[in-house]
């Protein structure tokens, strides 16, 4: 787990989306790419055979069937879902997609053919029944879907203390339920549709956003113009209202746009969607910029705790590892062994959703903390282990000879001689722990590619999570260059 | 009055093979002990445990100025009181010269900087490298090295002075200038045990000449006893093959 996942799925999108986007593509003959969030019920989500089901499920394969094309689905993160639209990487995105003014700028989409509204969930026998309720507690939101910018332009007036950004329903069911956050705020069918059989969750409120849904596809491209031509269709004909009824029980009125034909939401001007325009775009890049730095800070405290932490962890570790009774060290390996195997990301996830169960329920800052300190320690052991066995006997047998006890053995000469050995590969695992605080946005912490994702889908483009892989380079490179030269200076000494 | 060193029955043994049988040693104080014998007879590990750098077997006594020589608590004053300089030298690569000499009268003896210092700076120059006392170790050739070496322990103001072949890791030309120093603390009254190779040196610097083979105490006596008039056949093989080559 040392390459960092989020860093991957970043690169994963944006490499190939680069040769996407001069490759041809949208052949008619091809089958539709459609991207979709899988898990977000009703619309698209597996069922127990593991098929993808849902709502928007069955109206891209209809749509398929009228366009006469295959239709490829491929689980796309609801953030990845702008890049890969834009670059080609996929010719259409559903997860019930809200239709915004943004999004219009670099993105067409058919009309709409849901009306919806934004939702507050809580946990029943809480306290809490309306967003007056919410005053100084913590809410949680998915990461810049319409219930982010509801809640971020609503959080003064409401006084919501915080707002935590997930990645999808189930983190956040479980620290609602958990009482770690006092609300959620998304899209009212899904949670309407989760809670249903849930009866310790209850959708307390309906919020009036009028957002509506529709699917997402290139701007201007032939196959948007299809579609919506395909959807007046299938409203005429009462498919997409039978859609309706199966999948919420009950048919849409007759003025929603599930039923009404309405008119194909008319492209902006603005983003010419060249490569330029799509990942290195000036105005979104200003616009988002104090939201990065504010990630970075995140990152270098949480990063800076970690390390230190975790050195001092280490430290001690390599010495019991080294030095203690036989039964302290076969401890201390088996925690090194098995720190140094499991993924971060996982235990990141068992500290901050399990512990509370056992009654120690961590911030989402000091659960990151002490995963990553867990983890370094483990890593760090070894490395200060290995630097204190380099070290030559004979300097143990020195320092004993003269009499100095083990405590100003190892401080006065055994540690300064190891330090300079430990120092490149302990910046290594400096620079690795960084990095992962990357994964600790699955705790809902706003570190820096949180921030970075969370910019690109309120924007609907990806350059913010450019800028933060710049900003990463530009912050890790001169400690990198830092630490050569500390190298040197120590090699003086040893001339 | 008790001998200021004392090794009753001392054995030691690595797995199966026993590198020390039954040695018996009384070192009065201000005597010079040199210790000669082939390769892997057992003269450093005799005196490594003194200090207790090898654990010797439980069946023998070991006992530095009345104090018995063991792990525990009393170790560290026995071994403030038993310096020992090596055949490496092992100075500590990371500290200067002066350091090096300064650290352990500071840490364990507890005295002042300004002491330590002055103190180290008479050590240096009575070793003959006062003007280097800024460098580092490894800017010094080895002969400097081990006078350093030779400072540091004395630093300590130990009752006895181990050597541990403190000539064999030198090149030939620097041999000179540290049996030098070393005949110098001989005369100036210092306890010392030396395991050494120099024949001539033993026989010039030592009250008593101690001959090992095969982790025994084959023979021991004068000087003149040891290398003029040797009684043991062992001895005689020894002293033939060394001094004839």
């Amino acid at each position: 787990m040392k390459y960092c996942r989020s860093f991957l799925s970043l690169i994963l999108i944006a490499i190939p989306a680069l040769f996407w986007s001069f490759s041809v593509h949208g052949q008619s003959s091809d089958p539709i790419k459609v991207g979709a969030n899988i898990g977000n019920v009703p619309w698209e989500f597996q069922d127990t055979n593991g098929d993808y089901v849902g709502f928007e499920i069955e109206l891209v394969n209809e749509i398929g069937k009228r366009l006469g094309r295959e239709v490829d689905i491929m689980n796309v993160p609801f953030n990845g879902l702008f890049a890969a639209t834009q670059s080609g990487r996929i010719d259409m995105a559903i997860s019930s997609i809200a239709i915004t003014e943004t999004r219009l700028q670099s993105a067409s989409f058919a009309q709409p053919y849901y009306d919806s509204d934004q939702s507050l969930t809580v946990r029943v026998g809480n306290g809490i029944s309306s967003l007056e309720d919410l005053r100084g507690q913590i809410i949680a939101v998915d990461t810049g879907a319409t219930g982010d910018m509801w809640a971020t332009e609503n959080q003064e007036k409401y006084g919501f203390s915080e707002i935590r950004r997930y990645e999808g329903l189930a983190p956040a069911m479980l620290d609602l339920t958990i009482g770690r956050i006092q609300g959620y705020i998304s899209d009212i069918p899904a949670m309407q549709y989760y809670a249903k059989d849930k009866p310790g969750l209850q959708v307390a409120e309906r919020i009036k956003t009028g957002g509506s849904y529709s699917i997402m596809m290139g701007k201007n491209t032939p196959l948007s113009t299809q579609v919506n031509d395909v959807i007046s269709t299938l409203k005429q004909e009462g498919f997409i209202n039978a859609l309706h009824e199966k999948w919420f029980g009950a048919p849409a009125e007759a003025t929603t746009s599930t039923v009404k034909v309405v008119d194909m939401p008319g492209v902006r001007d603005g983003l010419i969607l060249n490569f330029v325009e799509t990942f290195l775009n000036t105005q979104v890049f200003l616009d988002t910029y104090p939201m990065l730095i504010m990630g970075l800070m995140t990152t270098i405290q949480l990063g800076v705790l970690s390390i230190f932490s975790g050195l001092v962890l280490g430290l001690i570790l390599a010495l019991a590892r080294l030095y203690a009774s036989p039964a302290v060290k076969f401890v201390v390996k088996a925690y090194i062994d098995i720190f140094r195997s499991i993924p971060l990301l996982v235990l990141l996830i068992v500290i901050f959703y399990a512990l509370p169960f056992v009654g120690l329920s961590l911030s989402p800052f000091y659960a990151a903390a002490t995963a990553l300190t867990v983890v370094s320690g483990a890593y760090t052991a070894e490395i200060f282990r290995a630097g204190i066995e380099a070290i030559p006997k004979g300097q143990f047998e020195a320092s004993e000879a003269l009499g100095l006890g083990y405590r100003h053995m190892m401080s006065d000469i055994i540690l300064p001689q190891a330090i300079k050995i430990v120092i490149p590969p302990l910046t290594n695992n400096c620079i690795n722990v960084i990095k992962d605080t990357a994964l600790a946005s699955v705790v809902a912490m706003p570190d820096l590619l949180k921030q970075a994702t969370q910019a690109q889908a309120v924007a609907a483009n990806p350059t913010p999570l450019i800028a933060a892989a710049v900003i990463y380079v530009i912050f890790l490179l001169p400690l990198v260059l830092w630490v050569s030269r500390l190298e040197n200076k120590f090699k003086v000494g040893d001339r | 009055m008790t001998a200021l060193i004392k090794l009753e029955n001392v054995t030691k043994h690595y797995g199966n093979f026993q590198a020390l049988k039954d040695v018996n040693l009384d070192v009065e104080e201000g005597e010079v002990v040199c210790v000669i014998g082939p390769s892997g007879s057992g003269k450093s590990t005799m005196i490594r445990c003194i200090n207790l750098l090898e654990q010797y077997d439980n069946t023998g006594i070991i006992t530095v100025d009345g104090i018995q020589v063991q792990k525990g608590k009393n170790l560290k004053n026995v071994r403030a009181e038993v310096g020992m300089v090596f055949q490496n030298f092992n100075l500590f690569p990371h500290l200067s010269i002066l350091k090096n000499v300064m650290l352990a009268p500071m840490r364990i003896r507890g005295i002042s900087k300004e002491d330590a210092k002055k103190r180290a700076l008479e050590l240096l120059n009575k070793v003959g490298i006062g003007e280097q006392a800024d460098k580092f170790p490894a800017q010094l050739s080895g002969g400097q090295q081990q006078r350093v070496a030779i400072a540091r322990a004395l630093a300590m103001e130990p009752k006895v002075l181990l050597f541990d072949e403190p000539t064999s890791a030198l090149d030939p030309e620097m041999v000179g200038e540290v049996l030098e120093v070393i005949q110098a603390l001989a005369h100036s009254g210092v306890t010392m045990i030396v395991v050494t190779h120099e024949m001539g040196f033993a026989r010039q610097v030592a009250n008593r000449v101690i001959f090992m083979d095969e982790g025994q105490i084959v023979e021991q006596g004068s000087p003149s006893d040891i290398f003029d008039n040797p009684q043991e056949i062992r001895t005689q093989n020894f002293l033939k093959a060394v001094l004839n080559h």
